[in-house]
């Protein structure tokens, strides 16, 4: 393995200064001239036509500039699934039907907050409910109210997987188990409100400043929605406090506020309100899971037959995506020589759940490493053993999806025993404590070009300058999890520059080169990464001619970009500084500024995802017996993320993983009723606070991933799976209660022991 | 929901009270406002006017005496009452609750009187403070009374204060040799939140028999709720871990509580009695003074 | 009725005209332009909003403009010495990686602050009791912890 002089280190955050200081600017922090405030009037009902909108009142109030119904707006239907137009569900405001508690129906735009709130109560809505459905059963009844009436059985999409042959498998197997689980909705609960300002300039052309993952794709449905060009309409990302998968769509709010600018000739901005982020925000998919699993004796897994129900809520949004990939995940850690999946993406009248971190994992992994769990006991074969037994190694083929290449998953089983002293620990029998385990393996980006973007997945701009600094210029958005400061230090690596020699612009389609995807599905490290070291290869190629040329260098010599020096390889002195040498370029090229761009797209990689991930995870929890609470003391972690290039930020990855997977596991749960979500404040949506951490040690497994930037790959997204299995075999260990239907609850503890006896 | 009020902040009670008269049932007190701003966001309440009353002088006083116990005034903080120095040494219980209650930043606003005031059956301050025998001092503009704690609710959000009233203090007597009191609840995150369960006991030990228990259990009725049958079971008996075991049982029993997004009531009913005898342990353990 | 109040943060004095209804987070956001003090939830449970009142932490959305006139109020604008230099707190989250998408960064601070002028070498065990009013959904807390630790060490 390749030293570094910054990759690998913890080098600190670039923007953390103008965080630590309040100076970052986040979209609500936007302030533009005569700015006006927009409001959305969401629907009070589940399912309704839309018989008639009365916004005369409204429109009277004085202060008000502009109310907006579906019948104002273009009809065109949007959806990040651009491939199948069909998928494509969703208007900005409502035409015709409502779909779920929240869906939007108008917009108001006004002087300021209190008149445009004002003016939403002035907006009569005639609706005529229909009768709704609120789980996958009722909704695949026969005979059961559609909530697209286009959309028969209200399934809006099917995916199969299949090989082997899995019905022979069975027959062969020598212990067949077959359980349901089901798994809750959860919010992403990212600090900060979406929010969005747009500006129309004389020309007609918008800019919207907004709190997305995704400025490329929000730029381009906007065109669609809008009716206008996509060079027309620029959007930039400023600081954006978190997103997990939540905002990675284009939102109605986005819409309107350009739309509303456009119309009255001033900027607009939306923020929503936690209320309206927790009770119709997007959400984790519920699930149904069966999964039948076939074993040899000595515990080799012979098959797996899965049927994933997804609870989509009142439109598509990710989850076509979600269907594939929680398929994928279902055969994805072991070794199944037969495999079929099922699942089925159905519309219920709810909010609609979307990509969220893990993206089908944390659910497909939840039941299949609890089953794996189960079996383990029964075939009285330690789980870690049965684990290694079937663990993926490198080389191995996944039929139809790739096969590994970096695989550090035995080694992590390995390391997670030792770490834990598992042997130790799960025998005893102290009540009310108990170790358990789970895993996971996660994607790096996705392959499948659900977007059709016509651009490469990823792409740099750099351009270097004679005063010996560079400017990297990407649309690969940071969110939060620190990517401008790992593609800086990757640049900063590949032309052995220091980090302040690099000036950084992102995720502003007007400036940043097209395109990129956005950040979703771990996707950033590993496809701008390349990207970066692309350019940065280009950029090296002419320096290296340049150097050579000069010093009159015999051709078999190696050059290299080193400590702010381009120079040969062993003879530091035949060599200049890095601005000398992109001087001697653009002299060369009379006065052509040097100037390239990198890309990547990955081929020959099958249709999931590039390269593989991979974890286990051991939980350690003292079960308060009488009152059902959890405590949860210890995590051990054990992971593969290939080359680790900033060792702070993967840690403070699995760290933030290691809470939201705790909140999924006991804590956190969008609570409905029919379609109202009950718990609407974080008073009421529990996530874990810092005394409700566990102390969490983790080691990584060195690996190299060779389709991976300086071999590495993703990190900190797959983690959020393995705790709540892990957790809930600690609690079966501990109680005897056995977690089928997330989240682990103090309640359904003390029900499960006292069903136990 | 948009808000809109006229908004005061005398600097004498006797402003506040004539204001109250003023605007009768149309006003609302303001304390530390964490309860109140977020009623009058969700439309629960819509006063015209809203009397801020940390502007009195001399209301938020704290202070003890060895004959007349404990003196909270109106607007004393959350944060303060729990870090007074009296409280933490002859009422650990009630410091217990006071902390139990929200997080840093709330019971930095937040006032005792205020959590009382609120009348939720939930309020983590009010089950100690009603077994300890604490008493509410009433004004208005036609006079004063004084309220035992006991008697001070009446239903979610209710209490026998009514328009033109305001509660200037609490007062709670000496604890008695030999006595001891606990606070418990449970919340699934960590105890920085509201509580699914509470419970707060007050034990009196007379040689080594019990003279005198009240148990006060939260959020498992409409409002914070005495469990007499527990009691009774205990009076004359010598503590035990069986004893308070079946105490424990019989709250439960008598307990009323109602499912809802934290807990479920057959949940509740259960907590609330393991809360209720652990309580009742760490009393009688503060009772014998260990 | 608009209230004419003065309002004084990190030492500045601003005379604003206020309705009474409005929050020091508004206030402070919109009129003032101090946008380091965040919204996150505008109901008292995320501590994104936390600006120190008279040297106590609070939650500026749950405090009325009103009720903050005259007080000595500091928000994250007001923590560092100057343009240049850090408050040791700043540093430390700086440092020990405490900030991902910085959203809770300011609350955590001063909440640090309130915390460490109180307690100067709090335990692990009151670290996080003290920070538990500020939600994070990224950094899963450790380095947040670490970071108010290391801030400790500093100031001594
Ligand atoms: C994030 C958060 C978490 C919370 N967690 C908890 C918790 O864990 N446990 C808990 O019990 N509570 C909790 N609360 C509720 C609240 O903080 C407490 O009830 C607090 O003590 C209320 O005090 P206050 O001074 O803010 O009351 P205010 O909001 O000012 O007043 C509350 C009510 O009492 C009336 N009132 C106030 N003072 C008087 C008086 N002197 N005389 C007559 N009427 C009066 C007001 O008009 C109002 O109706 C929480 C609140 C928030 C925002
Ligand atoms: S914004 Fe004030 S506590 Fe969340
Ligand atoms: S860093 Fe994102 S919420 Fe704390």
């Amino acid at each position: 393995m390749a030293a570094f002089d910054i990759v690998g280190k913890g080098v600190p955050r670039t923007d953390a200064r103008a965080k630590a200081t309040g100076s970052a600017t986040y979209t609500d922090d936007i302030k533009l001239p005569g700015m006006l405030h927009g409001r959305l009037l969401r629907s009070p009902v589940a399912h309704a036509r839309i018989l008639n909108i009365d916004t005369s009142r409204a429109k009277a109030l004085p202060g008000v500039k502009s109310v907006i119904t579906g019948a104002d707006i273009p009809p065109v239907r949007y959806g990040n699934w651009r491939l199948f137009p069909n998928l494509q569900d969703e208007y900005a405001l409502a035409r015709d039907k409502v779909r779920f508690i929240g869906d939007e129906v108008a917009a108001v735009a006004a002087v300021d907050r209190d008149t445009a709130e004002e003016a939403l109560g002035l907006i009569s809505v005639e609706y005529e409910e229909l009768p709704a459905v609120f789980d996958v059963d009722a909704a695949m009844r026969r005979g059961a109210p559609l909530v697209h009436d286009e959309v028969e059985g209200n399934v809006s999409l099917d995916r199969k997987i299949r090989y082997g042959d899995v019905e022979s498998a069975f027959k062969e197997a020598d212990y067949v188990r077959k359980d349901t689980f089901t798994v809750q909705a959860v919010s992403h609960a990212y600090l900060e409100p979406c929010s969005s300002v747009a500006q129309c300039d004389q020309d007609g052309r918008i800019t919207l400043w907004t709190s997305t993952q995704v400025p490329y794709i929000v730029q381009c449905l906007l065109a669609s929605t809008l009716k206008m060009r996509e060079n027309d309409i620029r959007v930039i990302k400023p600081t954006v406090g978190g997103g997990f998968g939540g905002k990675m769509e284009l939102r109605p709010w986005e819409f309107c506020a350009a739309f509303m600018a456009r119309s009255t000739g001033k900027p607009v901005k939306f923020t929503l309100t936690r209320r309206e982020e927790l009770a119709t925000g997007r959400r984790r998919h519920p699930m149904k899971l069966i999964s039948k699993v076939g074993f040899k004796k000595d515990g080799t897994l012979l098959a797996k037959d899965l049927k994933i129900l997804l609870d989509g809520g009142a439109y598509n949004a990710m989850g076509p995506t979600a269907t594939f990939l929680c398929g994928n995940f279902g055969a994805m850690l072991y070794r199944y020589p037969a495999y079929r999946f099922l699942g089925l993406h159905v519309y219920t009248n709810k909010p609609p759940a979307s990509a969220m971190r893990g993206f089908g994992a944390p659910q497909s992994l939840f039941a299949s490493e609890t089953q794996m769990n189960l079996a383990a006991e029964e075939l009285g074969i330690d789980p870690i053993d049965l684990r290694l037994k079937n663990a993926q190694v490198p080389g191995d083929e996944i039929p139809d999806v790739a096969t590994i290449s970096s695989c550090g998953f035995r080694e992590c089983l390995e390391n997670v025993a030792v770490m834990s002293d598992w042997k130790k620990k799960r025998k005893s029998k102290k009540k009310g404590y108990g170790v358990g385990i789970g895993c996971y393996s996660f994607i790096s980006g996705g392959v499948f070009n659900w977007f059709n973007t016509q651009y490469a997945f990823s792409t740099a701009e750099v351009r270097a300058f004679a005063d010996g600094t560079v400017h990297l210029l990407t649309m690969a958005s940071d969110i939060g999890q620190g990517s401008d400061t790992v593609l800086k230090q990757i640049l900063a690596e590949e032309l052995g520059l220091a980090m302040q020699d690099i000036r950084l612009t992102t995720a502003d389609t007007a400036m940043t080169p097209q395109a990129d995807l956005g950040t979703w599905g771990s996707r950033v490290t590993l496809m701008a990464g390349n990207a970066v070291i692309d350019a940065a290869r280009q950029i090296k190629e002419q320096l290296f001619g340049a150097v050579s040329a000069r010093f009159n260098l015999n051709v078999i010599y190696d050059l290299e970009c080193k400590g702010g020096r381009v120079q040969a390889v062993g003879k530091p002195e035949r060599g200049v500084s890095f601005g000398e040498a992109v001087a001697m370029v653009q002299k060369t090229n009379r006065g052509k500024a040097l100037v390239v761009r990198g890309s990547y797209t990955p081929r020959r990689k099958g249709l999931v995802t590039p390269a593989f991930s991979f974890g286990a995870q051991v939980a350690e929890v003292q079960v308060d017996q009488r009152t059902g609470l959890v405590d949860v003391k210890n995590m051990w972690t054990a992971h593969d993320c290939g080359t680790v290039i900033n060792s702070k930020s993967v840690e403070g990855q699995l760290e933030g993983s290691l809470h939201m997977g705790l909140g999924y596991a006991l804590s956190e749960q969008l609570v409905m009723d029919g379609g109202v979500t009950v718990n609407d404040t974080f008073l009421d949506y529990k996530i874990p606070t810092a005394l409700d951490m566990p102390h969490g040690v983790s080691a990584c497994v060195p690996t190299y991933e060779p389709e991976g930037p300086m071999g590495a790959k993703e990190a900190g997204e797959g983690m959020v799976s393995p705790t709540a299995p892990a957790i809930a075999d600690a609690v079966h260990r501990a109680t005897g209660y056995r977690c089928m239907d997330l989240p682990i609850t103090p309640e359904k503890i003390l029900s499960g022991m006292k069903n136990k006896g | 929901m948009i808000v809109r009020f006229e908004y005061f902040a005398p600097k004498s009670l006797d402003e506040v009270l004539r204001l109250l008269d003023e605007y009768g049932p149309d006003a609302c007190l303001l304390a530390g406002g964490t309860d109140l701003l977020l009623k009058i966001r969700a439309g629960a309440v819509t006063p015209t006017a809203v009397i801020a009353i940390k502007a009195v002088k001399g209301l938020d006083l704290i202070s003890f005496d060895t004959t007349k116990g404990l003196f909270i005034g109106a607007t004393a903080l959350l944060s303060d009452f729990a870090g007074h120095p009296a409280v933490t040494k002859h009422y650990p219980a009630l410091r217990d609750a006071a902390l139990a209650t929200a997080n840093v930043q709330v019971r930095n606003m937040g006032t005792v009187i205020g959590n009382l005031c609120n009348a939720s059956p939930c309020a983590d301050n009010a089950p100690t403070l009603i077994a300890m025998g604490g008493t509410a001092v009433v004004e208005s503009r036609n006079g004063g009374r004084c309220v035992p704690l006991e008697d001070f609710f009446k239903g979610p959000g209710q209490s026998v204060i009514g328009p033109g009233e305001i509660v200037t203090s609490v007062t709670v007597p000496v604890p008695p040799k030999g006595s001891g009191a606990s606070y418990l609840s449970l919340s699934q995150r960590s105890r920085v939140d509201m509580s699914a369960v509470g419970a707060g006991v007050f034990v009196r030990l007379e040689s080594s028999r019990i003279a005198q228990a009240s148990i006060v259990m939260g959020s498992v009725g409409p409002v914070p709720m005495r469990a007499s049958k527990a009691e009774a079971i205990l009076a004359g008996k010598r503590p035990s871990a069986a004893l308070f075991a079946r105490a424990g049982e019989a709250a439960a029993k008598e307990s009323k509580p109602i499912s809802d997004v934290r807990a479920s009531a057959s949940y509740r009913r259960q907590a609330v009695g393991v809360l209720v005898e652990r309580a009742l342990g760490e009393a009688a353990a503060r009772a014998k003074g260990d | 009725m608009k209230h004419v109040i003065e309002l004084k943060v990190n030492g500045d004095s601003y005379q604003v005209a206020v309705d009474p209804w409005r929050t020091l987070n508004e206030v402070l956001r919109e009129d003032l332009n101090l946008t380091g003090t965040k919204l996150g939830c505008g109901t008292g449970d995320c501590g994104a909003c936390t600006v120190l009142l008279d040297g106590r932490t609070v939650s500026s959305c749950l405090t009325l403009a009103v009720e903050a006139a005259g007080k000595d109020i500091r928000t994250v604008e007001g923590l560092a010495p100057s343009g240049e230099e850090l408050h040791p707190i700043q540093e430390a989250f700086i440092e020990e990686g405490a900030i991902q998408c910085g959203f809770c960064t300011a609350g955590m601070e001063l909440s640090a602050k309130y915390l460490l002028d109180r307690n100067p070498a709090p335990t692990e065990r009151e670290i996080r009791a003290s920070m538990s009013g500020n939600l994070c959904r990224c950094t899963g807390y450790d380095k947040i912890v670490a970071a108010v630790d290391a801030a400790a060490r500093k100031m001594k």
